[in-house]
């Protein structure tokens, strides 16, 4: 939905449902999920905490697999890929974690760590074409001197730097996409933006597809600028468009009440903001989630009858570039105030 | 002592290390601000700035290895005394938290004991303080609870693991206003909170304030939450304070080159397309900080005065002090930005 026609799309979740068992609890975490992302596309997916946007990450770079629905990789279904095909799908899709002092092996140097999948992956030839592609990684990422990183361990790096080594990590295997997973959010205000502008930099001269992972949509605004944006509710895509118009006209309530939450690091612009109010402030557990739209509880404009019955499904919203989940505005209807 | 009428909490020239076993780590060096009467003020500053000690060193609650190597700490009790925090007797110390200054801590899971439900934890806490009316601590609990948006009963029987992340969080700020300190510590108060739930504890925060009048000391890496909730914003860099002012000042006319740097490196949702940049390299090593200004590996100002001789905080514009030599470029330079 949503991409740019004719060209097939690198990555394709089709109805996807994702369930995972909590005792005797069946808990849904992904309904229904229809999301594509082109070659060299930037797709944000945002939303708070247990809307499901690591899960659909997952799903996409083959680390889980749905509980129904359909993963395509150009245009072929990954459950079916097998030997060759199945390793060039692993390989086209690579994923950095949000912590990286976790995701790093702290036994083993900044070598070690690219070194292995460049000799697993028969990515260089010989130890010198290992070590020559060694240096290329990490200056692509701007730890240089190579020479002075290489032989490292991650605990004598700061978190900036480790997070570029799981960028070249990711790199060793000349993947397609990459799917960034809260990956600047452990890392200091004032080296996020170089981390950032190195994935713009990867994606112009390589072509690569990045999936951003974020809660913070002014960061995402930031860097998917030229891409396009999924807000994430409770499992379930609500919202799906180019990023301007997401962020500067956005159409479903909960996103609406997302931006009119965020503060901004400007004291007149902050205070001045309309706050939208909730009907309530309880995020629903996932175990119960609300029938009809799941944010039929807390929206504003809430209308009986409707939306606490009806599914919503994304549909492009009227004289807007974006798709939207929600029954009133896609029906072509006025949201007005509950109970006004 | 002096101290001006309206102050409230005068810190003076303190100085806070750890010792490690490289070598002491100068976290907080010669720190000096004012707290007035129902002032709200920011301190932003990345990790490793010094801003949870000088917080910590406050309330002394600093780990044991750390210790408070000079300064004063003056604190206006509400009968109009002047007192040194660094002098009192741990006995007294004990008084001065939470009834005088309460510290709300972030990670509010970790702030509450999981075996015990809120109510026993409010009453144990105010025992400890000597406070033994349960009847009427009871009563002004639920209030306050009411006045955070929590469903007062439900919250006060229950458990920390039966609340939700931002449920806990508002618990703790009641819990913390509840003897009606004339101060409040808040670190980091919606850090790792969803957005719509850090929206419910900025109002809540902003309300409390207004029915109660205490003054706030925050801590934060988020300079959005400053920009929305702060009278005075104080800029830390390698445990000093770089520049302190009125809110508009430092986000308009900021006037060191680390604020500066901050705030270009911060995206904002309601301007469109964004040139943003980052501050290359990283914070200083706090056992051995560079000499002279200790921004200036860092900066794009840097001359070379900066390499010899660190900068004092001078007051430039009213209320707004810098610890730059090149102040006036930063400013200059700020300028066509906004």
């Amino acid at each position: 939905m949503g991409d740019n026609g004719s060209s097939q799309p690198l990555i394709e979740l089709q109805n996807v449902n994702r369930f995972f068992r909590q005792g005797r609890t069946r808990v849904q975490v992904l309904q229904n999920i229809n999301l594509a992302v082109a070659e060299n596309e930037i797709l944000c997916l945002v939303g708070e905490s247990g809307c499901g946007k690591t899960t659909t990450g997952r799903i996409m770079v083959g680390l889980l697999e749905p509980s129904s629905g359909e993963v395509r990789y150009r245009g072929r279904p990954v459950n079916t890929l097998r030997g060759k095909d199945r390793a060039e799908y692993r390989r086209a899709l690579q994923i950095i974690h949000q912590d990286p002092f976790a995701s790093l092996n702290p036994a083993h140097t900044v070598g070690q760590i690219l070194a292995f999948p460049l000799q697993r992956h028969r990515m260089a030839e010989g130890r010198g074409g290992v070590r020559r592609r060694i240096w290329e990684l990490l200056t692509l990422v701007d730890l240089t001197p190579p020479g002075d990183i290489v032989n490292k361990y991650p605990h004598q790096l700061s978190g900036g730097q480790r997070q570029r080594v799981s960028v070249a990590r990711a790199l060793t295997v000349n993947p397609r996409l990459i799917v960034a997973d809260e990956a600047v959010s452990m890392v200091d205000v004032s080296i996020r933006i170089s981390l950032l502008k190195m994935l713009h930099r990867l994606r112009d001269e390589y072509g690569i597809a990045i999936v951003f992972i974020t809660h913070d949509l002014a960061l995402a605004k930031y860097f998917a600028w030229e891409g396009r944006i999924a807000v994430m509710y409770l499992g379930r895509i609500v919202e799906l468009g180019p990023t301007p118009d997401i962020i500067s006209r956005p159409a479903h309530p909960y996103t609406r009440a997302l931006i009119s939450a965020i503060p901004e690091a400007d004291p007149q612009i902050t205070r001045s903001k309309q706050r939208m109010v909730l009907r309530s402030e309880d995020i629903p557990s996932l175990l119960e989630i609300p029938p009809g739209c799941a944010f039929h509880p807390r929206c504003p404009f809430f209308v009986e009858g409707v939306c606490d019955t009806q599914l919503p499904t994304l549909e492009k919203v009227p004289d807007g570039s974006q798709y939207a989940a929600c029954t009133p505005l896609t029906r072509g209807q006025e949201l007005r105030l509950y109970g006004s | 002592m002096s101290i001006s009428d309206s102050t409230i909490l005068s810190v003076q020239d303190v100085s806070i290390s750890y010792l490690a076993h490289r070598g002491k780590v100068r976290a907080v060096s010669r720190v000096s601000f004012d707290l007035h009467q129902g002032e709200s003020l920011a301190l932003i500053g990345e990790s490793g700035c010094g801003k949870s000690t000088l917080n910590l060193g406050i309330i002394r609650l600093l780990p044991k290895t750390g210790r408070i190597d000079q300064g004063k700490i003056l604190y206006t009790t509400r009968d109009g005394r002047v007192v040194d925090v660094l002098g009192l007797s741990e006995r007294e110390m004990r008084e001065f938290r939470w009834a005088e200054c309460a510290m709300v801590f972030q990670a509010a899971l970790n702030s509450l004991n999981p075996v015990i439900r809120v109510r026993d934890m409010v009453y144990d806490t105010a025992q400890a303080h000597g406070r033994h009316d349960r009847v009427q601590i009871r009563k002004r609990m639920l209030e306050l609870f009411r006045r955070v948006r929590l469903d007062p009963e439900r919250v006060f029987n229950a458990y920390p693991h039966e609340l939700s992340g931002g449920m806990r969080q508002r618990v703790l700020l009641a819990l913390g206003v509840l003897l009606n300190p004339q101060v409040v510590i808040l670190d980091e108060p919606t850090t790792a909170v969803d957005i719509l739930t850090q929206r419910t504890i900025l109002e809540v925060l902003r309300e409390l304030r207004a029915a109660m009048g205490f003054s706030i000391i925050f801590i934060s890496h988020d300079l959005s939450i400053a920009a929305e909730m702060a009278d005075t914003v104080a800029t830390m860099y390698a445990g000093e304070i770089v520049e302190i002012g009125p809110v508009e000042e430092l986000f308009y006319r900021p006037r060191h080159a680390y604020t500066l740097g901050l705030l270009e490196a911060v995206p904002k949702l309601s301007v469109g397309a964004q040139e943003l940049v980052s501050i290359p390299g990283s914070p200083p090593d706090l056992i051995e900080p560079p000499p002279g200004c200790k921004f200036h590996p860092r900066c794009p100002f840097v001359t070379e005065r900066c390499r010899r001789e660190p900068p004092p905080l001078v007051e430039e514009a009213p209320g707004h002090r810098v610890a730059c030599f090149e102040s006036a470029r930063v400013l200059a330079h700020s300028q066509p930005v906004r």
